[in-house]
């Protein structure tokens, strides 16, 4: 037997539509704007940090996307989803944090989570076939991230959208404000090269 | 192909481990706290000029984002600006590239009235047989004189000569 959802009062900020709460957002209300950071603030975050592997740099960055969100609300027109427009915000904000701090990259990474292993993808590639097997979850996760530094950021940011974060292709054109092409293009370019960076833990042995 | 495909394969299943990656147990609870609180104490109030200026024109944020990561590119632009500012100077200063006088070429191709016919006590006369009529307004003087029934030139009984000469003698 499951459990009975909670009743959501669509009168309250919890139970508006986006669009709603983007209307009443612009004309100064905090409790609507409060709802659409609880909305998307894991994905944003969690955008951010994959990019710079910085916990304490993600954090400020999506505080900052997220304001300067609100401060151009008024120049919101809703020709895309209120989501993508913020998507685009954060996406620009932290490339442009990353081409000024180029030469100092400092890695701050956060805890793999329980569930990690247990993944079953995971667990398929930590198999006797692989030399995944010789070294832990945390030396793997360090090399990861290490390979995905090396990227240049527009390469970065799209196999962090697309292969970490499951976002579209068509959506991801429309964040970074090119053709799908060039996303198909720089996706495949990527991996070969993280596929270059991390062979020894890919390759079958 | 294949063994690419499979290897990217491999890839993104080794990329299944950032989604693993999570922040301190409760830095959620007060995300947003933190942001609207930021917002309460002034930040959200209004865009800055640059800001604005970054939304309005994307391409000049970049040009000054540009000369902020690499301060070479701002000399070079300079420089360039100063170029195209001393060749404009001297351009503007040859006496070989001052346009020709509209009326002067006028004059080439056609010939224009002369001063005699305007003064010349048969007003009729002038409107020349070339359709031109002399005028202190460049415009108006270029402008083929056509009569009221399309006629040009000739005397058509519109114009008539003028006589300054007395109309009696006083005698």
């Amino acid at each position: 037997m499951s459990e009975p959802n909670p009743i959501i009062d669509p009168n309250t900020p919890a139970g508006m539509l986006e669009g709603d709460l983007v209307k009443q957002a612009r004309r100064g209300d905090f409790a609507a704007y409060d709802e659409l950071v609880k909305r998307y603030q894991q994905r944003i975050y969690a955008t951010i940090y994959h990019m710079t592997s910085n916990h304490e740099d993600a954090n400020d960055l999506a505080q900052e996307s997220f304001i300067k969100a609100f401060q151009a609300l008024p120049s919101f027109k809703g020709g895309s989803t209120f989501y993508t427009w913020l998507y685009r915000i954060a996406v620009n904000k932290t490339i442009n944090f990353l081409k000024q701090r180029k030469n100092r990259q400092h890695m701050s990474l956060n805890d793999l989570d329980f569930n990690a292993e247990h993944d079953p993808d995971l667990m398929a590639l930590i198999s006797d076939k692989t030399p995944v097997r010789e070294v832990g979850l945390t030396e793997l996760q360090q090399k990861l991230n290490e390979a995905l530094l090396k990227l240049s950021e527009p390469h970065r940011m799209v196999v962090v959208l697309h292969d970490v974060q499951g976002v579209s292709h068509d959506e991801i054109a429309e964040m970074m404000n090119c053709n799908i092409g060039t996303v198909r293009s720089r996706l495949f370019y990527a991996r070969q090269q993280l596929q270059g960076f991390l062979a020894e833990y890919i390759n079958p042995a | 192909m294949k063994h690419s495909d499979n290897n990217f394969k491999t890839l993104r299943q080794l990329l299944k481990l950032k989604q693993h990656e999570v922040p301190p147990p409760g830095y959620f609870n007060t995300f947003s706290d933190q942001v609207i609180s930021r917002l309460q104490s002034g930040e959200g109030r209004a865009q800055s000029s640059t800001e604005r200026i970054a939304d309005q024109a994307p391409w000049l944020a970049w040009l000054l984002q540009l000369f902020e990561t690499r301060p070479g590119v701002i000399g070079g632009f300079a420089t360039s600006m100063v170029v195209l500012l001393v060749i404009g100077v001297i351009i503007s200063e040859r006496p070989d590239s001052l346009p020709k006088n509209i009326l002067t070429a006028t004059a080439d191709s056609q010939p224009t009235p002369s001063l005699a016919a305007v003064t010349s006590p048969d007003l009729g006369g002038v409107v020349q047989a070339s359709g031109i009529v002399a005028s202190t307004n460049p415009v108006t003087s270029l402008q083929p004189v056509t009569t009221l029934f399309g006629q040009a030139g000739g005397s058509s009984g519109l114009f008539q000569a003028a006589s300054f000469s007395p109309t009696g003698s006083g005698n």
